[in-house]
């Protein structure tokens, strides 16, 4: 072992070779590389050369550089170059490696078992010998016991397979096992102790001490370690109180809970967050009772720990529960209603619903509770009765009105209701005798102030005994139960509220109605010493797995305060199957649950040096990288070679076709938009360029003056009008398109006349303006044959003159004729028959210069006269743009007003 | 023929259905652009072509007198036709294998540039009035301009011989000869075939079609630069470094061709070098003015 600051090399007389290296230089230089073949036919001309220049080839210098950098790589790689070798571990002698590998392990095991490693190499490298001893008991259920001295090749298979174990480590049996061991061996000795950090347990274990007398001890802890411990939620009326435990932590830490089913969905998800220096951190986790009912496990995302995962089992499902009081009204009257107490008992951990019996049984339900309400005979009970048979529990209370008039849908019958205490009464109130073994409430402690005053009492039979699951301490039954079909009917003897005891005030009643909510469903038996074996328990990462050998079965009543260890593993308890029966008798015992809250164990003991886990690095060994390198510089020099003897493909041509590519990409750019904003955003209206400035700006002129007419006069909302190339730009924002005919207008190319059909087509309108109609005769000679040039591709429907009756005479105003600065033509449009686009006109053509009529300038100003003259000709010039522009955007609306006199006359009639 | 691409194969296939393979096409666009700037056989001469009237002169014979035109005026005249001295030239070009190396596909190999001159000169010489043969091929002249296609088939049907052409007993006394190829075979062998050409006796002359690579050992190409292994015909040499060994191999070759230029001028001959990466009507040019009257 050769070490060179942070490199050692494993096998350092390979790097005797590196001497070596000019030697290949020399050779590098003396071979000349394999000359390139190139057919020459003048070959004659290259013979016998006379050998004046007969010198070894020469290669280029970085050529020469790259294949001695490539050498001088292997040479250093195969020397098994180590970056950052461990360092030599404490003490002399047996090097003694003590780990924590209880739960609290399982969250950085990889990083623990990384340390260990790196202590192991390094002791190895000096022939150190190795001991191991585990703190947490084996699955086997083995006493602990140190395992060596053994060389570091045997340990490195025993400290690879260890993994974490589900249940908290035992560090006093651990220091006993050292002090056993240390007595067998007492030479000399340093340890490593990789501690979890926890004080498991309240009193002192000792361990860390021990180990410090013995021998020097280096202590590795891991400072920011996820420790986390979830116990099982809380379950509120709608939602899962979460509760992460946690070491306090000088940061603000965040951890992220699972909700997950039985086949591995995630179905919700709450952060958690731990506030620094807090020991814990809560969270809702609001899941609709449905999907509640699908939770099998909590889990802490990215903790792998059996600490980190909470399995819920049936206590945590939730039922549904009908409630049905005898009067409706009063039953939630506070502190005197039927329902008052059982609302508040039976909302935190099931979905209570109310309403008529018959709409309760429409849904599946779990149990029914009548408090003190009679069922009717006929259908209602028989629906009951069936119901019951089906499954269902019947939870019955008592009262006078139940006393009163008694049904077959009770476990005995009544013979007398009896009040005890009172005024004319020699009794005193009775308390609850303890539960026997064979009742469902075995294991509740009733509480000496619970009192009954009164109560129903039952006939007596000789099956009332095995029907009484409580009873007061004068041996009259408080809670009779009797199986009909599949299901069951439970009587309470006493009322739901606090009027004949204070029953519903304690605490046991809801425990008492959490059993039988929990037996519901059709669920015998009753919990108990029955024994649950192991059905599926968690390893040390928090994976459910079999269970291991030593675990042991457990009984019903012991969970509660089972402490897991090897014989009781956390995990699942029951039998196995679907059925909901087994699945119902399944018990989780959680790490969560049994254990304190983690404590942080106390300072090591004087003496001990301390690491950090995650501060020690790895052992990187750097010997493939240099190979790699080293490889990749070959095959650089591999391709050199072969450009230089001209194999390889010119480069011009990949960087021709790379230039190409590029050159073709950039030719995706995008269209700039228009400016003025996204035409979509408002509606405008349009005119088409011409070409001819002037005439542009007239036309724009007019549509700002038409829109502010429009805006000032109607409901319609315009936006500066637009310019617009057919073909080029998007036509299908605008209703209308103003197109001033020049004499000289060019006909539109393919792509215009395809744009200008599809607009006409979805509806769009084309004010056609050739300036010479009428008044304006002459005034635009040609215009007509450019319109003939510029209509000629495009589908102009059948033209007819427009009517007195068209709609663009009354769309807003009514117009006895369509002026613009020139008055008198003849306008045309669409024929009236033609249904295509609803009769509305696609084309409107003319020659009234219009928009030299509309046109306003930046002053307010109309800057061309109309012919012949007078305010009214504008006047109807702007209404008849008016009128254009309903039209646009209206269609045919208007054209409706032919029906108004047929309606009149119908509603006249 | 070089083996013709599949462009130009099927530009042949093309034009083979109008008679006239490409390369008459290409002959005769490069001929035509010679023609166009030399008229020096423009004169009175023996031939079918008018050319002008002149005056009866005491020694001329009268069956020469043209009456119709000297009927018009009170003079005799004569009418001349343009001279059409049918002359036989005797063009090869060379088919050895050495022709068909090219270096760079961009460029025409040395044989299809032989060819194209061979057809070039054939097209001018036939517009000229003159006979056309091929050495080596089938020992018949053509005349005429559609002689230029059957003298372009012709050309495929040369022998491939690495041979230089010997005068077989159809050849013509005092035709031209024009020789195309790369003439880099020992100086004796060619002494030898020019010598027994010119004994027949006919006049000509030597081109050298040499490719740019050849005529300067690739200078400035990549390839040739460092060590290299030099193959043709199964022999090799291997040049240590080609920079070095550049100056002696333009001098051997500057000392081969002042070789032919000597076997040339010692046959009456002339000699000419062109290069595959010079324009073929720059060769052209310099054989017809050669190859014209004097």
């Amino acid at each position: 072992m050769l070490s060179l600051g942070p490199i050692a090399f494993a096998a350092p007389w390979l790097l005797l070779a590196l001497p070596a290296l000019p030697v290949l230089w020399w050779l590098l230089r003396v071979t000349p590389p394999a000359p390139r073949r190139v057919t020459l036919p003048s070959i004659g001309l290259l013979r016998d050369l006379p050998l004046t220049e007969q010198t070894p080839a020469r290669t280029p210098w970085w050529l020469l550089l790259l294949r001695l950098l490539a050498a001088a790589l292997i040479i250093l790689g195969l020397a098994r170059p180590v970056l950052g070798p461990g360092a030599a571990a404490t003490g002399a002698g047996t090097l003694l490696l003590v780990i924590d590998d209880g739960w609290s392990s399982g969250g950085d095991w990889p990083q623990r078992l990384a340390t260990a490693n790196a202590a192991l190499e390094a002791a190895g490298r000096v022939g150190r010998q190795l001991a191991l001893l585990r703190t947490a008991p084996a699955e086997t259920g083995e006493p602990l016991r140190v395992l060596g001295p053994m060389p570091a090749a045997d340990m490195r298979a025993r400290l690879a397979a260890l993994r974490p174990k589900p249940w908290p480590p035992d560090r006093a049996a651990a220091a006993s096992a050292f002090a056993a061991w240390r007595a067998a061996e007492p030479g000399p000795l340093g340890s490593l102790f990789i501690t979890d950090g926890l004080a498991h347990g309240g009193a002192p274990d000792g361990l860390d001490a021990a180990l410090a007398a013995a021998a020097e001890l280096t202590v590795a802890r891991a400072e920011a370690s996820p420790i986390f411990l979830l116990p099982p939620p809380i379950a509120e009326a709608d939602r899962l109180r979460l509760s992460v435990q946690a070491l306090p932590s000088g940061s603000d830490r965040q951890v992220v809970a699972l909700a997950r089913t039985g086949d591995g969905r995630t179905l919700a998800r709450a952060t958690v967050a731990i506030p620094a220096y807090a020991s814990g951190g809560e969270a809702m986790l609001e899941l609709p009772p449905e999907l509640r009912n699908q939770l099998t496990r909590l889990d802490l995302d990215g903790v792998a720990s059996a600490g980190a995962v909470a399995l819920l089992d049936e206590r945590f499902r939730r039922r549904p529960i009908g409630l049905l009081p005898a009067v409706e009204e009063a039953a939630d009257a506070p502190l005197i209603g039927d329902l008052f107490y059982l609302d508040r008992a039976l909302g935190p951990y099931a979905e209570l619903r109310r309403g008529s019996l018959e709409s309760l049984l429409a849904r599946p339900l779990a149990v029914v509770v009548l408090a003190d309400r009679p069922v009717a005979p006929g259908a209602e009970q028989a629906a009951l009765a069936k119901w019951v048979e089906a499954g269902g529990t019947l939870l019955r209370f008592a009262g006078p009105r139940l006393a009163e008039s008694p049904d077959p849908l009770l476990p005995v019958t009544f013979r007398a209701e009896r009040q005890l205490g009172g005024a004319l009464s020699w009794e005193q109130p009775q308390h609850l005798a303890d539960f026997s073994a064979g009742s469902p409430f075995a294991g509740l402690v009733p509480n000496p102030e619970i009192t009954v005053q009164r109560q129903v009492l039952a006939e007596p039979s000789p099956r009332l005994s095995e029907r009484t699951w409580a009873r007061l301490a004068d041996g009259t039954p408080l809670v009779t139960a009797v199986p009909l079909g599949r299901g069951r009917i439970v009587l309470f003897h006493v009322t739901a509220n606090a009027e004949w005891s204070n029953l519903p005030l304690s605490g046991l009643f809801v425990q008492m109605l959490r059993r039988i909510v929990a037996l519901s469903a059709g669920i015998q038996g009753a919990e108990g010493e029955a024994p649950l074996a192991p059905l599926e328990t968690l390893d040390g990462f928090g994976r459910l797995g079999t269970p291991p050998p030593a675990a042991a079965a457990l009984a019903a009543a012991g969970f509660e305060t089972a402490l897991p260890s090897p014989r009781h593993p956390p995990g699942w308890y029951g039998t196995a199957g679907q059925d909901p029966a087994a699945i119902a008798w399944r018990r989780a015992l959680n790490l969560g649950g049994a254990l304190p809250a983690p404590v942080a164990a106390p300072a090591p003991p004087a003496g001990a040096r301390l690491a950090a886990i995650s501060g020690i690095p790895a052992e990187r060994d750097l010997g493939p990288w240099l190979l790699a390198a080293a490889l990749l510089l070959l095959a650089l020099d591999l391709l050199i070679g072969l450009q230089q003897r001209g194999l390889l493909g010119r480069p011009g041509r990949a960087a021709a076709l790379l230039g190409l590519v590029l050159a073709g990409s950039s030719a995706w750019g995008q269209r700039m938009p228009a400016p003025g904003g996204d035409p979509a955003l408002a509606t405008r209206l349009a005119y088409v360029t011409t070409g001819d400035a002037a005439a542009d700006d007239t036309a724009r002129m007019g549509l700002v003056g038409l829109s502010d007419f429009v805006n000032r006069r109607t409901a319609a909302a315009l936006a500066e009008p637009a310019a617009v190339v057919p073909g080029q730009d998007d036509l299908s924002f605008f209703p209308l398109l103003y197109w001033v005919v020049l004499p000289d207008a060019p006909a539109p190319d393919a792509v215009a006349v395809a744009a200008l059909n599809s607009f006409m087509r979805n509806g769009g309108i084309i004010l056609f303006d050739t300036r010479d109609e009428g008044s304006g005769d002459g005034f635009s000679p040609g215009a007509r044959s450019a319109l003939k040039r510029l209509t000629r591709d495009l589908a102009i429907p059948p033209l007819a003159p427009i009517a007195e009756d068209h709609v663009l005479r009354r769309a807003f105003y009514l117009l006895p004729d369509l002026p613009g600065r020139f008055a008198g033509g003849q306008v045309w449009a669409a024929r009236e028959q033609d249904r295509a686009n609803d009769s509305v006109s696609p084309v409107i053509i003319g020659g009234h210069d219009w928009g030299a009529a509309w046109a306003m300038d930046g002053k307010g100003n109309t800057p061309f006269a109309v012919i012949p003259g007078g305010a009214r000709q504008r006047m109807l010039a702007y209404r008849f743009g008016v009128n254009l522009v309903m039209y646009a955007l209206t269609g045919n609306y208007k054209g409706d007003q032919v029906h108004v006199p047929a309606i009149l006359e119908r509603l006249g009639n | 023929m070089a083996e013709p691409s599949p462009a130009a194969a099927a530009l042949r296939a093309e034009a083979l259905g109008a008679a006239l393979p490409p390369l008459v096409v290409a002959a005769d666009r490069v001929a035509s652009t010679v023609l166009q700037g030399v008229h020096g056989r423009r004169r009175a001469g023996q031939g079918d072509a008018f050319w002008q009237f002149r005056p009866f002169l005491p020694g001329d014979t009268t069956s020469r007198i043209d009456w119709r035109q000297s009927a018009k005026s009170d003079r005799l005249f004569i009418r001349e036709t343009e001279w059409e001295a049918a002359q036989t030239l005797c063009l090869w070009a060379d088919a050895s294998r050495s022709m068909e190396w090219v270096f760079d596909r961009g460029r025409p190999s040395k044989r299809a540039r032989a060819e194209l001159l061979v057809a070039a000169l054939a097209a001018l010489a036939l517009r000229g009035g003159e006979r056309v043969r091929l050495l080596g091929g089938p020992a018949r002249s053509h005349s005429g301009r559609a002689g230029l296609t059957a003298v372009v088939e012709a050309l495929a049907q040369v022998v491939k011989s690495a041979a230089l052409p010997a005068p077989d007993p159809d050849l013509p006394r005092h035709a031209r000869v024009v020789l195309f190829g790369d003439f880099l075979s020992p100086l004796a062998e060619i002494q030898a075939a020019v010598q027994a050409l010119a004994a027949w006796p006919v006049r000509g002359h030597l081109v050298q079609v040499l490719d740019p690579d050849e005529a300067t050992l690739g200078e400035g190409n990549r390839a040739y630069a460092g060590r290299v292994l030099f193959e043709w015909g199964g022999g090799q040499v291997l040049v240590p470094r080609v920079e070095d060994a550049r100056p002696v191999y333009l001098q051997r070759l500057a000392r081969q061709r002042e070789g032919l230029a000597a076997i040339a001028g010692a046959a009456g001959w002339r000699f000419l070098t062109h290069r595959t990466d010079q324009p073929p009507e720059a060769a052209l040019l310099a054989l017809w003015q050669a190859l014209g009257p004097e």
